[in-house]
């Protein structure tokens, strides 16, 4: 008989590792069509980070994504930075580029100040142009200003900045310390079916809430959350790496399974509206955490479903069903 | 041995050894790349491109069977002044992660809307279980599929 049962997973995870340096650089340069450069070391690996880093460059200046040239991943050109790894893009390079466009801004403002007649720190960047705060009419564009901090100020408008999230040591006495900058939370809820006669588990359906402080790209966070979800959904049911004396016996796509477009259940995904005060434009991140919640969802559905307790992944059908079965002899042990 | 075939439309031809696959050929006489080699055993669909009005893994058809057959690849969507829906709707949906399956995706489901316009979701599903994807747990894939082909349908209708 096929029976149905809900789970709940929750999650933390840390976003900005403090316990040893963690730097990220960034060069912004703007350019006199009032386009940027952005120098970043970081890699895209499919994440959408380059499109987020854009993003957050051109915020910081007043101009849009789409004049906003990122280079990246050269380490003969870019500047250094710890790399695409521990979810750390978004929150720590995306905080050097904040500083970097904003190193960059200020110079744009000292130029335009003399020529709006108003001091500096009276001015913002927004919609290609330097303005006076609060009077959009007294304005140039960005390109203008740019030309002139190149050619008569002579101070162009190139900003490099780091960002590190502040190392703190451990206690070497009580082993306490404080070891991330910042934290994500995720919950997960799965429902499944379990047909008591075989153990085979379907997951019908789910819901993933995270909170990743203000998505910079809702769309992508949405992706990277749906990706993490079918990474979930393989190491619960499906993937293992088994091996025979010290040798992959399943080296191939042929008997290592993972998630087909059938395997994957209905998927609905929210994201909590929230603002971390640390991160690039309260923004703090995605990744790794994404596949954090699903399998301990899809136990605990299973467990709702047929009462038994799976504890080493994958939750396999022989599994379930050696499970449930022994449930049974207890419970007629015990009758 | 010299194999003959239509690429996209273009007569095409290559001398390879008898046990170059359709793959290998694409790639590496013909110059294109945008079918992936992945696995080479016909498991993750990265290769996928259509013969004759069928989607099938080029890693797994001997380029000798090929001969004298119309091919279809990712290269052939396009047309030099615009992208095809598929594209459209997978680059406006953010269908794809780091784009490795993308081609094979594209064209199975381009082979799905040729056939069926308007599919279902279990139906898109049952036509992309051949293609692997690691990063986009699907979901956007299939909308992004259910997108042109609305686009499709609708342009077909005339509006
Ligand atoms: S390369 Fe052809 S199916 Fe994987
Ligand atoms: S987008 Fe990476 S494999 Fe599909």
């Amino acid at each position: 008989m096929k029976r149905r049962g809900k789970g709940i997973g929750c999650m933390w995870y840390p976003i900005g590792f403090t316990v040893m340096a963690n730097p990220s650089a960034a060069t912004v340069k703007v350019n006199t069509d009032g386009t940027a450069t952005l120098l970043t070391g970081t890699v895209e690996t499919g994440q959408g980070a380059l499109t987020v880093l854009g993003q957050i460059a051109a915020e910081a200046l007043g101009i849009s994504t789409d004049d906003v040239h990122v280079v990246s991943g050269d380490t003969d050109t870019t500047p250094m930075d710890t790399g695409a790894i521990a979810s750390r893009t978004t929150y720590v390079t995306g905080n050097a580029i904040v500083r970097a466009a904003e190193a960059a801004r200020e110079l744009l403002f000292e130029a335009a100040a003399p020529l709006l007649g108003v001091k500096a720190d009276q001015l913002e960047a927004r919609d290609k142009r330097i303005q006076v705060l609060g009077f959009p009419s007294k304005s140039l564009p960005i390109s203008e200003v740019a030309l002139h901090a190149e050619t008569n100020v002579g101070r162009p408008a190139i900003g490099s900045a780091s960002y590190n999230p502040p190392t703190v040591p451990m206690d070497p006495e009580t082993g306490q310390g404080k070891p991330f900058n910042t934290y994500v939370y995720a919950t997960q809820i799965a429902e499944v079916e379990v047909d008591d006669e075989t153990g085979e588990v379907e997951i019908l359906r789910i819901v993933a809430v995270h909170d990743c402080g203000t998505p910079i790209n809702p769309m992508l966070v949405e992706g990277q959350i749906q990706g993490g979800i079918s990474m979930g959904v393989g190491f619960a049911l499906q993937e293992e790496i088994l091996f025979k004396d010290g040798v992959q016996v399943n080296p191939n796509l042929t008997n290592y399974i993972m998630p087909t477009s059938l395997d994957m259940p209905e998927l609905e995904v929210e994201l909590v509206d929230n603002y971390d005060p640390t991160g690039p434009f309260g923004a703090k991140g995605a990744g790794e955490p994404t596949a954090v919640p699903t399998a301990a969802a899809i136990m605990n559905a299973i467990y709702d479903a047929v009462g038994v307790r799976i504890t080493s992944l994958p939750a396999t059908a022989e599994k379930v069903m050696m499970a449930i079965l022994e449930k049974r002899e207890q419970e007629a042990k015990s009758a | 041995m010299l194999v003959k075939l239509k690429v996209n439309g273009e007569l095409r031809q290559a001398d390879v050894p008898p046990e170059t696959t359709l793959l290998k050929m694409l790639r590496e006489d013909l110059g294109l790349t945008g079918a992936k080699l992945g696995c080479d055993v016909g498991d993750c669909g990265t290769c996928t491109v259509i013969v004759d009005g069928d989607s099938l893994n080029s890693c797994l058809m001997l380029a000798a069977k090929a001969n004298g057959r119309e091919i279809t690849t990712i290269e052939g969507l396009a047309t030099s002044a615009d992208l095809h829906p598929l594209q459209k709707s997978f680059e406006e949906l953010g269908a794809l992660q780091c784009g490795f399956c993308g081609p094979g995706m594209l064209m199975s489901a381009k082979n799905l809307l040729d056939k069926n316009p308007e599919p279902s979701v279990h139906e898109i599903k049952d036509a992309l279980s051949g293609n692997l994807c690691r990063c986009t747990g699907y979901t956007k894939i299939i909308e992004a599929i259910q997108d042109a082909g609305r686009e499709l349908s609708g342009a077909a209708a005339g509006n």
